[in-house]
């Protein structure tokens, strides 16, 4: 009797464990962070992460044209922009999930709020200010149609849907960084010269791929695969605001993974997937003074594979209308022209929208787990930006080092090393463009994330 | 002397009937069980209901599955590991298949299809009769099985 339940108690106790590693959640993002399980959700789930990072860049000043010897904004760290090395938490979220009515499993909720220092809660260097990063729910009264309504993370690259806490790097990559976390500004900042009353800025939060909106999803068994769709309307104006127009953005994501083992954030598996988001922004011209609509398309397609030691994704990105065109000057926004030519004189650095253009891109990631505690990973990703204009491109190629040391399931600590750089190809390398982006730095950042 | 034993046995054997009778139908899947487990859920923590597989899981990989009777008891808000549509449905009838046995509250139904406004869909392998307590009282005092509650 005594060893019986000596068994029992081992049977127990390893359960307990087992059951701690194995994550009971669907295995792709948009049922992932949609859905709760059937029947086996609690009422209110409270989780969350902190991310605090440290970064250092070199902190190379504009080396030419009318903001010459300010500081560059490529080598100043967001959002704030005040300084090219230091510590900040980067992300701060706590919140809280569940069925509400525990019995009904038909219905489910997902509410999130960012207390981080970003550009969510400090957009252009603004003051900081806590916000609400997710709050929907989820319908799933309709077989094959699950419904989800509020504010949520969009149907999108893979970079951006995935979970950030498991995202194996601390920086995104150039195209997501410029042309998917969208700023939303009042003019396109084309303006010469100090007639306009302070720089051009955004006018909110960053979109950082969330909207308000309404998504139809689900997740089908299709030969083995999980096959899925989401479509989506939303108002394409960034977190807990109303519409500015009367244009919905369109969201349309496809998905198929073939999973070979697990669930949850790191299940192994291959993924296929493709996606567009389409919509219209109203925006100030400066150089006509009239305000203009112009649409703004993001697309792209891609993989991702995981599978024993092995993690890998590639994706291609395009980017069509209206594209984030950086800073005048490459100066931080705020720095007032010394000049020349005579009529920057005095203008204040500001933002850029170009209205009418275009981007491509491409990323690879792989990475290795060395051991179950240490991952090394590798990035390299290129931008091309402007690619209507010949004088406009810009092209940004990085290659990430990354290394991850997990110190549990919850808990690890992220090394990035970026090698970056940037041209202007159509321009001669003595072009003001070139001396600027030669001055790129590259940036070491350190990051500790903590799942609780 | 012969009579006498053939009466014997014949008692003996009527007696063995009448035991067994009293004793539960799981039990006699499987005779030549040495443990008889019964684990309890009735914990909203939606955990448990993982724990709770796992620990059934575990005990037949120790003793083998004709070697242990394992009954799942599930009432109040534990009874949702047996609603038809429970996330872990493919486990349940994994280990029902392995000879566990799930049993369902009959009052904790009732009083959810009060609230719900309709009678819940229960796992078609889920037996639902009388109250889960009640059933966890008989196997435990009249049986012999021990009770977990993970």
């Amino acid at each position: 009797m005594k060893q019986a339940l000596k068994k029992v108690a081992l049977a127990v106790a390893c359960a307990g464990g087992m059951a701690a590693t194995i994550q009971v959640e669907a295995a792709n993002w948009l049922m992932l962070q949609g859905t709760e399980p059937s029947s086996a959700a609690g009422r209110a789930k409270v989780w969350g992460f902190l991310q605090p990072t440290y970064t250092s860049m070199k902190g190379s000043e504009v080396a030419a044209g009318p903001w010459a010897g300010n500081e560059a904004q490529f080598n100043q760290l967001p959002p704030n922009l005040s300084s090219s090395k230091g510590f900040e938490i980067r992300r701060a979220r706590i919140g809280v999930r569940g069925q509400g009515f525990p019995l009904d499993p038909k219905v489910n909720y997902f509410f999130l709020a960012e207390f981080g220092n970003n550009g969510i809660t400090s957009t252009g260097g603004g003051n900081g200010q806590a916000r609400m990063d997710h709050a929907s729910v989820t319908l799933n009264h309709i077989p094959g149609a699950r419904v989800r309504v509020g504010l949520f993370k969009v149907p999108i690259s893979e970079e951006m849907l995935q979970a950030i806490h498991v995202f194996d790097y601390i920086n995104f990559t150039n195209f997501g960084f410029q042309q998917l976390l969208e700023r939303f500004f009042d003019a396109d900042g084309a303006k010469v010269g100090p007639a306009f009353n302070g720089p051009n800025v955004p006018n909110g939060p960053i979109g950082a791929v969330r909207d308000q909106g309404i998504q139809v999803f689900d997740t089908f068994n299709t030969g083995g695969w999980d096959t899925s769709y989401a479509v989506m309307l939303g108002n394409g104006n960034g977190i807990n605001r109303q519409d500015n127009n009367d244009s919905l953005d369109k969201y349309i994501y496809l998905s198929t993974e073939k999973v070979y083992a697990g669930k949850g954030p790191r299940v192994q598996s291959l993924k296929l997937f493709a996606w567009s988001q389409t919509g219209e922004r109203e925006i100030f011209l400066n150089t006509t003074s009239v305000m203009e609509t112009f649409d703004r398309k993001r697309s792209g397609i891609g993989a991702t594979y995981r599978k024993g030691k092995i993690r890998a994704a590639a994706e291609i990105l395009r980017a069509d209308g209206m594209i984030f065109a950086g800073t005048d000057g490459g100066a931080v926004v705020g720095s007032v022209a010394g000049g020349p030519p005579a009529p920057v004189v005095g203008q204040i650095a500001g933002f850029n929208v170009q209205t009418e253009e275009k981007a491509d891109a491409y990323y690879v990631h792989f990475g290795y787990a060395v051991t179950r505690s240490l991952e090394l990973d590798i990035r390299h990703d290129v931008m091309n930006r402007g690619t209507e204009v010949s004088s406009n491109e810009r092209k940004f190629t990085t290659t990430t080092l990354g290394a991850q040391w997990f110190f549990n399931l919850k808990n690890r600590l992220a090394i990035n090393y970026e090698i970056r750089s940037a041209e202007a190809p159509n321009l001669p390398s003595t072009d003001n463009a070139n001396l600027i982006l030669d001055e790129m730095d590259n940036r070491l950042s350190l990051q500790i994330t903590s799942i609780f | 002397m012969f009579t006498f034993t053939a009466k014997g046995s014949v008692l003996l054997a009527a007696l063995a009937l009448t035991v067994g009778g009293v004793q539960s139908a799981a039990a006699a899947d499987k005779p030549f069980a040495e443990k008889k487990i019964v684990l309890q859920i009735s914990d909203p923590n939606p955990f448990k209901q993982t724990l709770v597989l796992n620990v059934a899981n575990n005990l037949l990989k120790e003793y083998g599955t004709e070697g242990v009777e394992i009954e799942i008891v599930a009432f109040g808000p534990g009874l949702r590991l047996l609603f038809a549509d429970n996330a872990n449905k493919g486990r349940i009838q994994s280990l029902s298949t392995s000879g566990v046995e799930f049993r369902g509250c009959s009052n904790t139904k009732k009083n959810m299809a009060k609230k719900l406004g309709y009678v819940p869909v229960l796992n078609s392998i889920a037996k639902v009769e009388g109250p889960g307590v009640v059933r966890i009282v008989e196997l435990v005092t009249d049986n012999g099985y021990t009770l977990v509650k993970p």
